[in-house]
């Protein structure tokens, strides 16, 4: 039970990593971007490949695979360069169907659909990090970190330029701040962290194949982003929380037809999108703030 | 000859893309709402059909008027219950792509639990391939969807040029508050805006029913394909979407030259991403995309 529990912890914090890096540019620079799985997935390619390959440190594999992701990021930053809103969602659309066509089609290195199997448990200056516990303490570390990092970086003067450029383009331009090496660096930082997310996953659940960074996925941290708040420290992480821990949850309801269990999480969590949508479309965290500012 | 054979099969689909884009970029252009939701509409256009047809056994125009009921049932039934209710609180475009999407979900799994996960069809003469000079194999399906697009699109255009409701409908995309002075409903206008745009896919869920069958997660597929057609034509633009559903349907297939199956998704995303960053308005958008 216990590490059934840890388990779905690992797994919260992995989502909130995603969450936090996605809530960085959609928030704070009104990015929004549906290819963040896509960078999910390099992350964790990247680890698979350099714990079959290379060696099992963990050390080794973050710093390969947080850099191919913030080169690669160089694909998105162009279209955010050039337009914004609904036609920048289609452009990260495209990326990230071109990313799985080629995650389910380059074997060599990403072994196709069959995925890679076989990567090494992984380990820190020697040190195992084998089974649910020592993974979920290092994933909340790095939950932390990260978030602790992203926050600071968005109350510096870095961060206000990036909420500068969201609000007003030109505004920003006049008073003569470099918009494009901005947006180009933010876009950067939140691929580049995202792979951190990768590279626990790949080492965690020791098999990577293309199912887990699919459209799908995208979409799914968009809903965290978006349900728990945008623009928020909490609201991402709560989100992210919430949608990890629905299947789970979903899988205790009573009386359910076993075959159609999945279709019913679906539609309960579809309807759930549909509703928040409609009743709470500022996120839950605004809920909490109401609260505090009517007491 | 394999080209020409390509080329032909690409203009089916490319047909079936046009009439799904057309739609979605009618919306999207008169509206400003991003209806994710649109590929849910095809879905249950085509099972209608293929309830009616096949397991109902009635006559095939039946089932047409059926699907088109659903279609419009589901189409103005999402914008009233949903959409119209999000942007009344002012939310940003990407709060109606999320709840469009769970639309998307609910759908493709009720329809899943209902009907089952698999390809359903229905096929007639019309789908069955004939030789028609030597090597060449087309079914004549291919002269029908060609015809009902080309219908299509003149009423169309007829509609948005010529009568009352498609001045206001061109007039509710360049100014929604000048609609409101003239003591037009913008709501009633988009109202109308569904009811059309969700009719238009309605052929093309036929087409593809007989030609060669749909499952419960065709949607995400259309609904991508119709998003690259009506950027990539220019959005709002009746003809951008033909021409550029035909223009991504004929490369996706002769792309096959080349490169496998697999990638064809990959190609219209590809034309897709080149067009946003060296022509973001499309072939014939007047829109700016800032």
């Amino acid at each position: 039970m216990t590490s059934y529990l840890l388990n779905i912890l690992v797994f919260v914090c992995i989502n909130g990593i995603l969450a936090v890096t996605l809530n960085f540019i959609l928030g704070y620079a009104g990015i929004f971007s549906l290819a963040h799985a896509a960078f999910f997935g390099i992350g964790a390619y990247v680890a698979a490949n350099v714990g079959l390959h290379v060696g099992p440190s963990i050390l080794l594999a973050m710093p390969a695979a947080m850099i191919v992701c913030a080169l690669l990021s160089v694909l998105l930053a162009l279209p955010a360069l050039r337009v914004r809103g609904e036609y920048f969602v289609a452009a990260s659309l495209g990326l990230q169907i071109i990313a799985v066509s080629v995650f389910a089609e380059w074997h060599s290195v990403t072994g196709g659909l069959g995925g890679l199997v076989g990567i090494p448990v992984p380990e820190i200056f020697g040190f195992r990090i084998a089974g649910a516990g020592p993974m979920a303490v290092l994933s909340l570390a790095m939950l932390a970190l990260i978030s602790g990092f992203l926050a600071v970086l968005t109350r510096s003067s870095f961060g206000r330029n990036l909420m500068a450029i969201r609000d007003s383009e030109s505004a920003s331009l006049a008073f003569g701040k470099r918009i494009a090496a901005t947006k180009v660096l933010s876009v950067a930082i939140s691929a580049g962290l995202a792979a951190i997310a990768g590279v626990l996953y790949a080492f965690y659940v020791r098999f990577v194949n293309t199912e887990s960074f699919m459209l799908d996925t995208s979409i799914l941290l968009m809903a965290m982003v978006i349900i728990g708040g945008t623009g928020s420290l909490w609201g991402p992480i709560l989100g992210a929380t919430l949608i990890t821990l629905l299947p789970p949850v979903l899988s205790y309801v009573p009386y359910l037809p076993p075959q159609q269990v999945g279709s019913i999480q679906q539609i309960i969590y579809g309807m759930a999108m549909i509703l928040l949508m409609v009743f709470q479309p500022s996120g839950l965290v605004a809920l909490f703030k109401r609260k505090e500012k009517s007491q | 000859m394999l080209i020409l054979q390509l080329l032909l099969n690409g203009l089916q689909t490319g047909m079936l893309y046009a009439l799904t884009a057309a739609g979605f970029s009618l919306i999207f252009g008169m509206t400003r709402i991003f209806h994710a939701a649109h590929g849910a509409t095809f879905v249950i256009a085509a099972y209608a059909y293929w309830h009616i047809t096949s397991l109902a056994g009635l006559p095939w125009w039946v089932a047409a008027l059926g699907a088109t009921m659903a279609a419009v049932i589901f189409g103005a039934g999402l914008y009233l219950t949903v959409y119209r209710r999000i942007q009344r609180s002012e939310a940003s475009f990407f709060t109606v792509f999320i709840a469009a999407f769970g639309a998307v979900v609910v759908v493709q799994n009720v329809i899943s639990m209902i009907y089952g996960r698999g390809f359903v069809s229905s096929s007639t003469p019309l789908s069955r391939a004939k030789e028609l000079i030597p090597g060449l194999y087309v079914a004549p399906l291919i002269w029908v969807s060609v015809a009902v697009a080309a219908v299509f699109f003149g009423a169309m255009a007829l509609l948005l040029k010529r009568t009352r409701l498609g001045v206001a409908m061109r007039a509710l995309a360049d100014n929604p508050e000048l609609v409101r002075v003239y003591g037009l409903d913008p709501g009633r206008i988009s109202l109308m805006v569904f009811v059309i745009g969700s009719i238009l896919v309605v052929p093309a869920a036929i087409i593809q029913v007989i030609a060669t069958g749909a499952n419960p997660a065709v949607g995400h597929h259309i609904v991508m394909i119709s998003l690259a057609a009506s950027i990539v034509g220019g959005i709002g633009s009746l003809s951008g979407a033909a021409i550029a559903g035909i223009l991504i349907g004929v490369a996706e297939t002769l792309a096959l030259l080349v490169v496998g199956s697999q990638w064809t998704e990959a190609v219209s995303f590809l034309i897709l991403f080149v067009f946003i960053i060296v022509r973001p308005a499309g072939i014939f958008g007047r829109a700016h995309a800032h």
